[in-house]
């Protein structure tokens, strides 16, 4: 092999060689932890948000413009979900305060012990007179869902009740319960101390993620009440549509809400993909960004490459000559090249390397991102040597053309 | 001679099109992309109150539980509580005091053709208007004596009033907002302050959309306004309205205008006393210490500036860099084909001095053009990520600041990137080169 000429030929101009590998390394680095945070954030915002069928589903939210005591409030809360029930094309309608999601809800926190000092965990908890396990789809993995007999009609200006049944998610069993397999049964606190509320859990839901959709557990820590509750909190129907009918189901049953109440109401209907999207604009915003830097750094790094290797080829001209008169074939010229630069490359990889751990070590010391797994090196690493060949070529390929009559003869 | 070097230098722009167009481009990406993450960290840290942020006071005392709590424990909120937040407001601390809270509700116009429509507002005291300098259109903020009797008044904002009105004074007549009649005593200008430092808990945040009324306080209070918000409540609180207000739940907001900066201290003094004295009643159970935030250290302790604005500046910066270092490998490049032009300048008694000005100054040029194209990609990035949210909308605007910093960034990367391309043109041996011409 000529790998040794090649290596003390680099070492007598050492300065572009090291630019080439230095610009390789600084690549690799960004490249890596771009990549990372850009699947990190893709991972987040492709959760499932525990709803089964999330394209057909959407959100109507009443506020009629008179609202009236209890038990007209209990009253035109029925009548809307007869209404929206009878429009055709819905599925199922359930009333909720609250949509996953959605970024704004109501939330409690939660213990396995009423003695106990600080609570377990905090959690959504969704309240609902309707079954929201029917009408989002979501995963019964234990116990039975709500029956009306269960639901409380609570008037929130005059009433402390709460009603003693509740289900949860699995996440927020585990959290309130570590390590038991079974949580139906057990008692839940709401709060800690002499004000809390108790409720037995009747079932266990898969999954259901809260209105902020934290990363990780925090998530999926959510509860559902059953109550129909009045003066205060919001009304929300939760409703599914046949599939393919969302646009005409959300018109239509707007409509209904309005003609119930005479046009004197505000109705709002927004899908969940609409709330999915809000919640991870953000996510997909600095995707977007990271994904346009590296982009743009593999253009840059390949032009520079193309750049240096152009020069060197302009500058051994007549060396390229003599060789080639001396009985070297195209083929070595173009080998001689690329095996330059893949030992230039290699070294910038092995300093990328470096740099991408470092890199990672400062965010995750300063900005508590996740490490770096060994993936996107090796990935990394491949790239920038299949990036390195393939901007060399265009240069060797023209090194090997010169033609050794003319290359020798001039000055 | 440095004007001559300069004529040079873009003369020699077009010497070398194809490589002079690849550095003065991946110049201006780089410039570009470090200049746009910049601008957006910039404005989301900026001041909206530069001549009185420091004497723009948040008090914060925790009203929390003492069960499970040890010292030095997280506080419990940042908001205050009714009982808190009146108290401070009647302490006649500083020179001007609010409290605030969001509310919403419908909008029943009396043009049909607008119909009801929900509005999102503020119900502050009428001092808010003076602490935040909120220009005005029409009319003024209502009087104190309006503040006291709970009077049904509304100051709309500049949008709002259009829609409803046109473009005329509606001042003295009366809208339907929220089930109850209110008299217009005011309509104030567009105002977006950057970050919105008055409303960054509750509501859309620090970058959301602006506030389209305001109600007194006093009077949402009495017409049992429900928040539009957020609220922390430790336990479970008795129903009904008054024991919303009787209760240590959280949800207002406290501002403090000062006299001074340097007033903070008697503040605190002030803060500390009515703490003990309300542990003394019994009603602040937490031995914790009280807190005064001004504007700036409010907003970093709402984390205003996200962790993604910071991981895509950085990101920013080490693509910058690589660009710098692709920009070094060019103008070596560049300068190496001038080695027989510089032998005959050196023959001809040119100084390394001379030579390295001129080459310095070739590479300041390319800076130059450089800057000029990365303004413009930055304006087109900024623009682009404007139009993906109107939150973000806020704060991708360009100011003279950034505009100073673009140029200076573009020209000292590239004198930076040539330093050793030019300190390398000055080692030329004038003998050497001339022999082999």
């Amino acid at each position: 092999m000529e790998i040794k000429p090649i290596f003390s030929a680099l070492m007598r101009s050492r300065t572009g060689p090291i630019l080439v590998a230095v610009q390789v390394a600084l690549s690799l680095a960004i490249l890596a932890n771009a990549l990372h945070i850009v699947n990190v954030r893709q991972a987040v915002s492709a959760r499932s948000s525990g709803l089964a069928a999330e394209e057909s589903t959407f959100s109507l939210r009443s506020r009629p413009l008179r609202a009236g005591g209890h038990e007209e409030q209990i009253a035109t809360q029925r009548a809307e979900i007869a209404a929206l029930r009878a429009v055709p094309g819905v599925v199922s309608v359930a009333q909720t305060m609250q949509l996953p999601m959605s970024q704004s809800g109501n939330y409690n926190s939660l213990a396995a012990k009423r003695e106990q000092l600080k609570e377990s965990t905090g959690a959504a908890v969704y309240v609902t007179p309707d079954s929201l396990i029917k009408t989002w789809g979501l995963k019964l993995i234990e116990g039975r869902d709500f029956n009306p007999q269960d639901v409380l009609e609570v008037d929130q200006n005059v009433s402390k009740e709460f009603p003693n049944a509740v289900i949860i998610t699995r996440a927020t069993g585990e959290r309130v319960w570590p390590g038991a397999g079974s949580f139906v049964g057990k008692t839940l606190y709401f709060g800690t101390g002499k004000d809390a509320r108790e409720a037995r859990v009747i079932g266990v839901i898969e999954k259901l993620q809260t209105p902020g959709a934290a990363v990780g557990d925090d998530g999926e820590t959510s509860t559902i009440i059953p109550a129909r509750l009045t003066n205060g909190g919001r009304v929300i129907y939760a409703i599914r549509a046949e599939p393919g009918q969302m646009d005409r189901v959300m018109r239509d049953t707007e409509q209904a809400v309005r003609n119930l109440h005479k046009g004197q109401v505000v109705v709002r209907t927004k899908t969940t993909l609409d709330d999915r999207t809000s919640r991870y604009k953000a996510d997909n915003a600095l995707a977007w960004m990271l994904i346009t830097v590296s982009v743009l750094l593999l253009i840059v790094t390949a032009s520079g490459i193309v750049g240096m290797a152009s020069l060197w080829v302009t500058q051994r001209r007549k060396q390229i000559g003599v060789r080639r008169a001396l009985g070297a074939r195209r083929v070595d010229i173009l080998r001689y090249f690329v095996t330059e630069n893949v030992m230039i490359t290699t070294t910038g990889i092995a300093g990328g390397l470096l740099g991408a751990l470092a890199l990672n070590q400062l965010l995750v010391s300063k900005l508590e991102l996740a490490r770096l797994p060994a993936e996107y090196m090796i990935v990394g690493a491949i790239l920038f040597w299949a990036l390195g060949i393939f901007a060399v070529y265009g240069p060797a390929w023209r090194a090997a053309s010169i033609s050794p009559a003319l290359a020798t003869r001039s000055a | 001679m440095i004007q001559y070097y300069f004529m040079l230098g873009v003369r020699s722009l077009r010497r070398n099109p194809a490589l002079t167009a690849l550095m003065v481009l991946i110049l201006a990406v780089g410039v570009a992309a470090s200049v746009s993450t910049l601008t957006i960290l910039h404005v989301m840290s900026g001041d909206p109150y530069p001549q009185k942020s420091g004497r723009l006071i948040v008090p914060v005392v925790d009203n929390g539980p003492t069960e499970g709590y040890t010292p030095g424990d997280e506080r419990n909120d940042n908001q205050a509580s009714y009982t808190d937040a009146v108290n401070i407001l009647n302490s006649k601390q500083g020179d001007r005091r609010t409290v605030l809270y969001g509310v919403a509700g419908s909008l029943e116009a009396a043009r049909n053709d607008i119909g009801v429509f929900t509005v999102e507002g503020l119900a502050p005291t009428r001092d808010f208007f003076d602490i935040f300098e909120v220009p005005f259109l029409y009319g003024q903020p209502w009087s104190a004596a309006e503040d006291k009797d709970a009077s049904d008044v509304v100051i709309l904002n500049r949008k709002l009033s259009e829609k409803l009105y046109g473009a005329v004074n509606p001042t003295g007549q009366r809208v339907r907002l929220m089930g109850n009649n209110y008299l217009i005593v005011g309509v104030i200008d567009t105002w977006r302050p950057v970050p919105r430092v008055h409303r960054i808990i509750g509501g859309e945040g620090a970058f959301g959309d602006e506030d389209e009324f305001f109600i007194p306080f006093s009077t949402a209070i009495r017409h049992e306004q429900s928040h539009n918000g957020s609220m922390n409540c430790t336990s479970y609180r008795e129903p009904g309205w008054q024991s919303l207000l009787n209760s240590e739940c959280t949800w207002l907001q406290v501002w403090v205008e000062l006299h001074s900066a340097s007033d903070r201290a008697n503040f605190q003094n002030w803060l500390d006393a009515y703490a003990s004295e309300q542990r003394k009643l019994g009603r602040l159970k937490r031995a914790a210490p009280n807190v005064q935030y001004n504007v700036m250290e409010w907003l970093e302790h709402l984390k205003v500036v996200g962790k993604d604005s910071r991981i895509s500046a950085w990101l920013a910066f080490g693509f910058l860099v690589l660009c710098l270092v692709n920009t070094i490998g060019l103008l070596l490049a560049k300068f190496s084909v001038r080695a027989p032009e510089i032998g005959v300048r050196r023959a001809l008694g040119a100084s390394r001095k001379e030579i390295f000005t001129q080459f310095l100054i070739e590479s300041a040029v390319v800076g130059l053009v450089g800057g000029v194209l990365g303004l413009i990609l930055a304006m087109g990035a900024l623009s682009l990520i404007g139009s993906i949210s109107k939150q973000l909308a806020v704060v991708t605007s360009m100011d003279w600041m950034m505009l100073f910093v673009t140029f200076a960034m573009a020209v000292s990367a590239a004198v930076l990137a040539g330093l050793l391309p030019t300190w390398r043109a000055c080692q030329v041996t004038p003998a050497l080169q001339l022999k082999s011409q």
